[in-house]
């Protein structure tokens, strides 16, 4: 079935909600573009031309390739372990090295300042700039990276590799030359997903005073006031992160993979490590330790200094932040269906287009896509400006995209005949959706709400920047005491975000039976 | 079925919590929330008033109120510098204020009457004390990179470009001895290759952690840091140098506002001896009005008046000095 005049009808209730979302992406980066270019001519040389961009870009890409490289090192070697080797463990291993994405990169960062250098609980000199926020940004997101390997390397097909084996290569340049290339496409997809964490990081950057461009946004916008400026970087920022996307499709667009015949493909036999057994646990416990056991020791050790008069804080902030992630999900899940729906049973280039803006509002950097939201609301829709409404409705825009896998999942394995046979008897697409299929996709939708859910506790720059005043959540406490070096009061916020996500984390593991 | 009704409901039920949302005291803070929020909810407790505060920095809420116009929420600005408060001004977004609370105050009452001073605070050179003695320090700040290129402190100085009191100094110093000589002095610190710290707590903890020798900071975070125990030392300037400028916390009504006794209350009760002893007591500032317990760490408040040069404090050019700050890529 393609999108033709006749269903339109019958489709308004999805459309509306589908266009609405697509509108709300759009029209703030529309306004962005407009606030940008209001300066005046001799002021936009001066703003483009500063020197200091240059230097804001060399540091954001400095650390893009950093941190690409770094977590290539740990996480293709690691996704390897825990796949296709006899390693003790495996499963719990892979359960471990994916716990890390629980931990924002603004704890991590506070983790680093609070137990290192003098008076910290580790005995180590402490790590600031560059250096810093390479090691805590490649320690959250090298997850990402590891996740993708490993379905690649499950997926992989050993009669590739015997067959280079047969043409008379060793094992190592069979791998190689035969099995490499097919990872390659998720590698791409792991580091453009790397990519898109580290140019839209603010908090990590900013605690750990590293200039990037995110980070440059925040201080023009908050402490130098430069509103046209800030707009200029926000645009400069865009830039990147298109190109990003941009070499990212070139790359895989050259890479055709797919097996000619499905054939019998089978399960490689496990490599044997024998000798190297004690280093592979080595590698497989390094980053658990450092990423994933030191911050929690961390955490608890600065919670039990917590002064315990401040408790009433921490309940009020939980309670904020579940305020705004509650309706948050709910608004991702609802804006998701119809765009999910759409897409499935009916593709064409419009509801592609509509996709494909969906999976754009998560890619544009946090920081500029509130931003632009914020000229947007103020200048349109100025009732809606510092409330909670709009902060719900930003991060459900940016969080959608994290919903729609799990709902179209979910839609995939739903018949097309069930809801067929309910047309026929009568009933319009939309009556069709709510009495058949939408029972059927509880799961899925629980799911996406649940993804959208953390990401709304975990989120950062867009709740600094849009939320009403005097609101502050569990994430803008643990920026906030951070910044002003209060270790021990950051600390139950810190823990209770990192709780809060790890048991998703373990309920979405569980739920698409990876291990 | 039931489920997804209970389901629906739940969302409604949470959407419009966050739209409910009664009369209530708005305040505009530039004033870091760490720092005055106890205050705030003693105020709440004490008159049953509901306070909503935005917390955020002097220019942050300037912009903000600019953006918002006649919309704005706002009832109360309070000003962390006497430079922002001077330009919400002269801006007309301040109603003028009634004498009974400009005369209390002992100093520092503002030419425009639309604002009231509640603090003082003065800027000081924060040290290791390990590492010098306070009469190897320079006669003036304008000195200081000078003297730290002689020590080789490269890389073991600190600063807050973002912060506002750190701005108005610069603003005072291009209003006392002209643009070329801070301009001349900016450069001659970043030469320093400076480290940059988002406040002032974290960088005095970066003395205190070695990591850096010295930095110009506001005097009371030197005696929070000397409270707490830690070896910190503060060396000021002689009289009338702008490395001591005083800065004037305050608050003003907004024009704007719709909840004119609440206001009034909020900044009687900043003025009262109660607050004031909380501000001295808990934050380590200068109080301005009489009747307060001083603090041994602190001079006496005559002899701290006489520290600081005496630019017109409503009117510093900040804007010349961020436009200078951005121009030479520190901000």
């Amino acid at each position: 079935m393609t999108l033709r005049l006749p269903h339109l009808p019958g489709l308004i209730p999805f459309l509306i909600p589908a266009l609405l979302t697509g509108g709300g992406v759009a029209l703030p980066l529309l306004y962005l573009v407009l606030r940008a270019l209001e300066a005046e001519p001799e002021a936009l040389w001066e703003i483009v031309l500063r020197p200091k961009n240059l230097e804001l870009l060399g540091n954001t890409l400095l650390l893009l390739l950093g941190v690409l490289l770094l977590t290539t090192l740990l996480a293709l070697p690691l996704a390897f372990l825990t796949t296709r080797t006899d390693l003790k463990g495996k499963r719990l291993f892979a359960l471990l090295l994916t716990l890390p994405l629980a931990i924002p990169g603004y704890v991590g960062a506070y983790v680093l300042l609070a137990a290192t250098g003098p008076g910290g609980i580790l005995p180590l000199p402490r790590l600031e700039g560059y250096w810093g926020a390479l090691l805590v940004l490649s320690f959250i997101t090298y997850p990402y990276l590891f996740l993708s390997l490993r379905a690649a390397f499950l997926g992989l097909d050993p009669s590739l590799e015997e067959a280079a084996r047969t043409l008379g290569l060793g094992p190592f340049r069979a791998f190689l030359r035969a099995a490499f290339p097919q990872l390659l496409p998720a590698l791409l997809g792991g580091h453009l997903v790397v990519g898109l964490h580290v140019l839209g990081d603010f908090g990590t950057v900013s605690l750990l005073r590293y200039e990037t461009f995110s980070y440059a946004i925040y201080l023009q916008y908050s402490a130098a006031f430069d509103r046209v400026y800030a707009a200029w970087l926000a645009l400069f920022l865009l830039l990147l992160t298109g190109g990003l996307l941009l070499l990212e499709g070139l790359l895989l667009r050259r890479l055709a993979l797919a097996r000619t015949g499905k054939g019998a493909s089978r399960r490689a036999r496990p490599v044997h490590l024998g000798a190297f057994a004690p280093l592979a646990y080595l590698l497989v416990l390094l980053p658990v330790l450092l990423a994933l056991v030191l911050p929690l020791y961390a955490l608890l050790h600065l919670a039990s200094r917590f002064p315990r008069e401040n408790l009433q804080g921490v309940s009020e902030a939980l309670f904020h932040s579940a305020l705004a992630a509650a309706p948050t999900a709910l608004l991702a899940v609802g804006m998701a269906l119809p765009i999910a729906y759409l897409a499935v049973r009916y593709p064409s280039s419009a509801s592609r287009l509509l996709e494909r803006l969906a999976y754009l509002g998560y890619a544009i950097p946090p920081l500029a896509f509130a931003l632009a939201w914020i000229f947007f609301s103020l200048r349109s829709l100025p009732f809606l400006y510092a409330s909670l409404p709009l902060l719900i409705l930003v991060l459900a825009l940016h969080f959608l995209a994290e919903s729609l896998g799990p709902i179209r999942g979910a839609l995939h394995q739903v018949p097309r005949r069930l809801e067929e046979a309910a047309r026929t008897l009568g009933e319009t697409p939309t009556g069709a959706f709510f009495r058949v299929t939408f029972p059927l996709l509880w799961r899925g939708a629980a799911a996406g709400g649940a993804l959208a859910f953390i990401g709304a506790v975990k989120e950062l720059p867009i709740t600094l920047l849009l939320a009403p005043m005097g609101y502050s959540t569990l994430a803008t406490r643990v920026l906030g005491y951070t910044q002003e070096a209060m270790f021990a009061e950051a600390a139950p916020f810190a823990l209770l975000i990192v709780l809060l996500s790890a048991a998703f984390v373990g309920v979405l593991l569980w739920s698409e039976r990876r291990f | 079925m039931e489920r997804r009704k209970l389901l629906i409901l739940i969302g409604v039920a949470a959407l419009s919590l966050g739209l409910a949302q009664g009369q209530t005291l708005t305040i505009y803070s530039g004033r870091g929330q760490a720092l005055v929020e106890p205050l705030v909810r003693q105020f709440e407790r004490e008159t049953g008033i509901r306070v909503q505060v935005r917390y955020g920095t002097d220019a942050q809420m300037l912009a903000a109120l600019q953006e918002e116009g006649r919309r704005s929420p706002a009832d109360v600005f309070w000003g962390n510098t006497s430079g922002a408060l001077g330009q919400a001004a002269a801006r007309g977004l301040l109603r003028p204020l009634g004498e009974t609370l400009l005369r209390q105050p002992v100093a520092f009452t503002p030419a425009s009457k639309a604002w009231v001073p509640v603090t003082l605070r003065l800027r000081v050179l924060a040290y290791n004390p390990e590492k010098f003695r306070a009469q190897e320090f320079p006669q003036s700040i304008l000195d200081l990179p000078r003297f730290a290129r002689e020590r080789g402190l490269g890389g073991r100085v600190g600063w807050t470009p973002t912060y506002s009191s750190f701005q108005d100094m610069v603003a005072a110093m291009i209003a006392l001895h002209g643009e070329a000589r801070a301009r001349e002095w900016l450069e001659g610190m970043r030469a320093l290759s400076p480290r940059v710290y988002a406040s002032n707590t974290a960088m005095l903890d970066a003395i205190r952690a070695g990591e850096i020798d010295l930095a110009s900071t506001n005097h009371y975070y030197v005696v929070r840091f000397q409270r707490a125990g830690y070896r910190l030392d503060m060396y000021q300037f002689p009289d009338g140098d702008v490395g001591n400028l005083a800065l004037i916390t305050g608050a003003g009504i907004l024009r704007t506002s719709n909840n004119l006794t609440a206001a009034t209350r909020f900044l009687t009760y900043l003025l009262s001896p109660k607050a004031q002893q909380y501000f001295v007591g808990n934050i380590g500032e200068y109080p301005l009005v009489g009747g307060v317990v001083a603090d041994p760490r602190l001079l006496p408040l005559e002899e701290a008046l006489a520290k600081s040069p005496r630019p017109d404090l409503e009117q510093l050019p900040l804007d010349q000095a961020l436009r200078l700050l951005r121009e030479l890529g520190i901000l």
